[in-house]
Parts: C-alpha cells; sequence; structure tokens
C-alpha cells in the first residue's frame, strides 16, 4: 500500500476538523454553565441539560419529529419497494421515466418544494395537519429508500426466485419468503436514511407546519430567532447523540459504505 | 411414447430464433445432456421445460400430459441451477423443507422426506448450517436435496457443476450420476462441458445455433459424429477439407491436396467432404513408415499422455500418445503417421462452418 505523504496527511487533518468542528463546538456549548453560547465552555455543567425538560415545546417537537420519521419513513417504505423491483428488474416502456420520477425530489430545491406542498395542501384541506406533513415527507423521502433496495434488487439472483416457483410458490409466496428477506438489509438501511432525512428536515417543513404540528429542527430554528441561549445547543447535543446511535445500528444491520456510496457490493 | 417429448419445439425472440424446430425424446429413468456452445439454444430449451419461457411453436409432453399453459409452479420438476440459487436466509434443512411446506405435507412425513434426502446427498450432519457457511460441493449438494425431496418427475440440471473447480467437478460427476440412480429420476442435463456430457449421459443431444445437430449416446456421438461440428466440439479432432472420389470395394479414395488417402466407404456423393480423424488413432512410425510424413513442431507432456502436433504436406495433424515412460519422439523429428484407415470419418463439407 502507498503511503499518504505529509502534505496529503495535513490536508486530510484539516478537513477532516473542519467538518467536524460544528459537531465539536456544538457539544461543547451544550456543557456550559453560563447563560449564553460560549466556546471553549468556561467549566462543565449540565444545566442546559436540565433546561430541556422546563421546556416541554422542545420534547413535544422532538415527539412530533418522531412520529412522523417513523410514519413518512414506513409509508416512503410501502411505496418504493414494489417500484425498486419494478425498475430494478423490469423491462417496460417508461421504466427510466418512472425511475426519474421517483428520484426526481432529490433534484428540486427543497425551498421550491416548499412553497408546491404548501399550494398542494391548501387545495386538499391538509394544510397544517400532521397526515399532510407526513405524506409531504414520504415524497421528499422516497428517493433515498429507493436507491437503497435498487441495490439490493440488482444483487438479488434471479434464479432464486425460479427455484421457489418450481418448488411451487405462489407469487406473493415468493416475495414473502423469498425476495422480501434477500432485499431486508436495504429495505431496512433505507428505512433508517430515510427516518434521519425526515427527522433532520427543515427546509420544506418551515412552509407547511402549523403551532401544533412544529417538528423538532422548526423548533429550534425559531427559538434561535428570538433568543441565543445555549439550550439549542443541548437539544442539538441530544439529538446528534440519537443520530450516532441510529448510524451505529445502520453500520451494524447493513455497512455505512454501502449505504452512503449506494452501491450494491455484497 | 417416451417420458418426456419435444416436439418441433421453436423459440424466437423479436427477429432472433434461439431454438428452431428441435425434437427429440427422454426415456424414463435416463439421464440425457443438451450439450452445446453457450448460446446455442439448449439454457433456453432447459427454461421451456421448466415452464420459464413459453415457446413461439412446438409442444412439450412430459408423461403424456402436454405442458403447454401448465405454470411453471405446478409442473412439479425439480430444479438445480448453475449458481445452486439457494435461499441464503433459511437453513439447510429449511431449504430443503420449502417445496414440501408448498406441497402441505404434513410435518411428521416433512421431517422424515428432509432426512432421506440429506441422507441421499450425504449432508445429515449439515442440516443447521446457513449456506453461506459451506463450500461450493456442499451447497450444490443442499440444491439437488432440495430438487429431490418434492420427488420430482423430471430433474433439471442447468450447468450443475461448472462452478466447482477441476478436482471437485469430477467427483461430483460420479456422485451426481449416483444420486441420480438411487433416486431413479428421469434427469435432462444442460452443459457447455463435452467431457460432463460424455462421462454422465445415456443419451447426448448437442446443439448449434438452436438446432439439433445429433441425438445418440455418448460412444456413437464421439465415434460417428455426423457433421464436422459434432466431431470438433467433442474431444480433439484432426479435421481436413478432401475431395471424395468413386468408392471402391475396399473403400473410398481421398484426396488432400496431392496426396492420396483411403477410408471406409462413404454414403456421399463423389466432392467436396471433410474428414476427420482423432488423435488418439494416430500412431507414430519411423520416417519411412506410415501413410503420411511430417515433422513434430510442439509438444505437451500431459502425465498420462502426450500430445504432438506434426506439420505435414496437407497441413498439421494433432497425435495423441499414452505415456508408456519411453522416450517421445522430440521436436524437428521426422516422423511418419499410420492409422486403421477404417477410423477415418468422411463428413458432408461445412458450407457455413461454425
Amino acid at each position: 500500500m502507498r503511503r499518504n505523504g505529509a502534505a496529503a496527511i495535513a490536508f486530510n487533518l484539516v478537513f477532516s476538523l473542519f467538518m467536524l468542528g460544528p459537531i465539536i463546538v456544538v457539544i461543547g456549548v451544550a456543557f456550559t454553565p453560563e447563560g449564553f453560547l460560549e466556546f471553549p465552555p468556561s467549566g462543565i455543567s449540565l444545566r442546559w441539560f436540565r433546561a430541556i425538560l422546563d421546556n416541554p415545546e422542545f420534547i413535544t417537537a422532538a415527539w412530533i419529529s418522531l412520529k412522523l420519521g417513523v410514519a413518512a419513513a414506513s409509508v416512503a417504505t410501502v411505496l418504493a419497494v414494489p417500484a425498486a423491483l419494478a425498475i430494478g428488474r423490469g423491462r417496460f416502456a417508461g421504466r427510466d421515466a418512472l425511475q426519474a420520477l421517483f428520484l426526481s425530489p432529490l433534484m428540486v430545491p427543497t425551498v421550491v418544494l416548499g412553497i408546491a406542498f404548501l399550494r398542494f395542501l391548501s387545495l386538499l384541506g391538509l394544510n397544517g395537519t400532521f397526515t399532510g406533513l407526513m405524506l409531504c415527507h414520504a415524497i421528499i423521502i422516497t428517493p433515498f429508500i429507493l436507491r437503497l433496495v435498487l441495490a439490493s434488487v440488482a444483487g438479488l439472483d434471479r434464479s432464486v426466485e425460479m427455484a421457489a416457483i418450481s418448488l411451487g410458490a405462489r407469487p406473493l409466496t415468493v416475495f414473502r419468503r423469498v425476495t422480501l428477506p434477500a432485499i431486508l438489509p436495504g429495505v431496512i438501511g433505507g428505512w433508517m436514511l430515510a427516518f434521519i432525512t425526515s427527522f433532520d428536515e427543515l427546509t420544506v417543513t418551515v412552509f407547511i407546519v402549523n403551532p401544533s404540528t412544529t417538528t423538532l429542527p422548526v423548533r429550534l430554528f425559531s427559538h434561535i430567532t428570538q433568543t441565543t441561549d445555549p439550550l439549542v445547543a443541548s437539544v442539538s447535543a441530544v439529538a446528534i447523540l440519537f443520530t450516532v446511535v441510529l448510524m451505529v445500528l445502520v453500520d451494524r444491520l447493513y455497512g455505512l459504505d454501502r449505504l452512503l456510496i449506494g452501491e450494491g457490493k455484497r | 411414447m417416451a417420458f418426456l417429448e419435444l416436439h418441433s419445439l421453436t423459440k424466437r425472440f423479436g427477429a432472433i430464433t434461439a431454438v428452431e424446430d428441435l425434437t427429440f425424446s427422454v426415456e424414463r429413468g435416463s439421464f440425457v445432456s443438451l450439450l452445446g456452445p453457450s448460446g446455442c439454444g439448449k439454457t433456453t430449451t432447459l427454461q421451456m421445460v421448466a415452464g420459464f419461457e413459453t415457446p413461439t411453436d412446438g409442444r412439450i409432453v412430459l408423461d403424456g400430459r402436454d405442458l403447454s399453459g401448465v405454470p411453471a409452479r405446478e409442473r412439479g420438476l425439480g430444479i438445480v441451477f448453475q449458481t445452486y440459487a439457494l435461499f441464503a436466509h433459511m437453513t439447510v434443512a429449511e431449504n430443503v423443507a420449502f417445496g414440501l411446506e408448498m406441497r402441505k405435507v404434513a410435518k411428521a412425513e416433512r421431517t422424515r422426506r428432509i432426512a432421506d434426502a440429506l441422507d441421499l446427498v450425504h449432508l445429515s450432519h449439515l442440516e443447521d448450517r446457513y449456506p453461506r457457511s459451506m463450500s461450493g460441493g456442499q451447497r450444490q449438494r443442499v440444491a439437488l436435496a432440495r430438487a429431490l425431496v418434492i420427488e420430482p418427475q423430471l430433474l433439471l440440471l442447468d450447468e450443475p457443476l461448472s462452478n466447482l473447480d477441476a478436482k471437485l467437478r469430477e467427483e461430483m460427476q460420479l456422485e451426481l450420476r449416483r444420486i441420480q440412480r438411487e433416486a431413479g429420476v428421469t434427469t435432462l442435463m444442460v452443459t457447455h462441458d463435452q467431457s460432463e456430457a460424455l462421462a454422465m449421459s445415456d443419451s447426448i443431444v448437442v446443439m448449434d445455433r438452436g438446432r439439433l445437430r445429433q441425438d445418440a449416446t455418448p460412444f456413437d456421438v464421439y465415434e460417428m459424429p455426423q457433421s464436422s461440428f459434432v466431431s470438433r466440439f467433442l474431444g480433439k479432432s484432426n479435421n481436413l477439407a478432401a475431395r471424395l472420389g468413386e468408392s471402391g470395394p475396399d473403400g473410398a479414395a481421398l484426396h488432400c491436396g496431392n496426396v492420396v488417402l483411403h477410408g471406409p466407404k462413404a454414403d456421399l456423393p463423389p466432392g467436396p467432404v471433410e474428414i476427420a480423424l482423432r488423435p488418439e488413432r494416430i500412431a507414430l512410425t519411423g520416417p519411412d513408415g506410415g501413410k503420411l510424413r511430417g515433422t513434430v513442431a510442439e509438444r505437451v507432456f500431459m502425465g498420462n499422455q502426450w500430445l504432438l502436433r506434426v506439420e505435414t504436406e496437407i497441413g498439421d495433424m494433432l497425435v495423441m500418445r499414452y505415456n508408456t515412460g519411453r522416450r517421445e519422439a522430440d521436436i524437428g523429428e521426422t516422423v511418419g503417421l499410420d492409422w486403421n484407415p477404417a477410423d477415418i470419418r468422411i463428413l458432408p463439407a461445412e458450407t457455413n462452418p461454425a
């Protein structure tokens, strides 16, 4: 293996610090005993973590975000899995168009999506409702699941399904007993990535929430536009911890490399 | 009426004809190989028998029943795929159980039949293992047990040995044949490997470019090829263009360039033909003996035998000699080639050589 030169090591070090910087700062600030954003912290205190408990609107918002993420990721999975099976294996007219349609939420600027959803939901009379919010999130996160499931489908050996058919299995049994278990790591990985994306989503959500459906990112955003106390930092630190735990789970189940590079290697 | 019959089976994909007017039959309990190079239509044929492809034309009749319109899952055939196609998330026993579950076989009988099937393939001790922790040969046996446990009317093998290394492949040839005999199941195997087909089959159907070229026992296909393609595809062969003269009482005269060779009586009209002679039927003599003189141009030692390429005035000839422990003719040496005229095969000239 070739060794890196000193310049390359220095570059990578600086770049990694740049990437980690915001997280280090947020976690540092969260532990400050002072009443303002201070870094490095002058001491270690759990004052602002206790403060979360005194601000139930953050806990309510976190709870809404959690429910929203679970519901949106599940709805999107139900849409994306059959789509991935059809796109990944079928040869039919409009296959590329269908794939482009499902991946399009990645291309359209989120601000544009937000405005569009706002209009669309008013037309449907779903403005400000949890259902409306959930459907919008499902649309935004479908491409993430689709890509991962497509990668799994690409690695699927067609003859395994043929074997099941030859042994007498009906189409639904083949799917339930053979196909789904084979692509399950991709489905679970996709669900988790979609959940995290929904949990984080701010740009689109800002357009379509109302006070009763305020999510955690929106709550943090509106808090920081009014005051600048370290409460936002402690809430963020908890969210970071939660994300890290999820990512470790995903890595164990599926492999983070595969998930982020999006390749179907086995 | 034979057990499995294919009548004028044809499959076209758009403008491409994959299988054309294929007719052959398989006797009950026998082992038949579909042999040919890749793209010859053998796999498409297997897919049609299995029910995964619909024939464009022709019929498949199994035990007197026309299979047209019978979906794959109702044909009751056992299939072993090239990739084995095991269910990776199930144990060996669960893999084998799958077909029985689909047939709603009662628990007690299921357990007994799984045990019998695993016993047949010598895998009883591994029933709780997962496929990923098994060797290629063991996976192959699981695939066989899974296909045989449903007591299929017909066993289909798609290149079953091509993913095994050379030594294991030879062992599995014998093993596969033993299992097939013990189970007594009629078997159709697809392979591109002529030695596999020769070693395992009761009968070989040679295919090329979608058409049947010959359907005979392994011995007859090798000894009495009916075309240049078959003579070259099975084993090694020296094939030379020649002109067939009038047949006399002691055989036919064959003109190869300026040399006249003698062959057995031919049924072909005088004119251009192709002659085929197996390398192992040629003997080496002194430079002044034999029917043809040549110079050894290449010599390969293969352990039990020598393969020599001898340049002669009518072209290069391959010669196969058993290694008897004595020295063999060296490169550059002038030798005479001799053979029994009855070993020459006279074949119709290929108008469109493969």
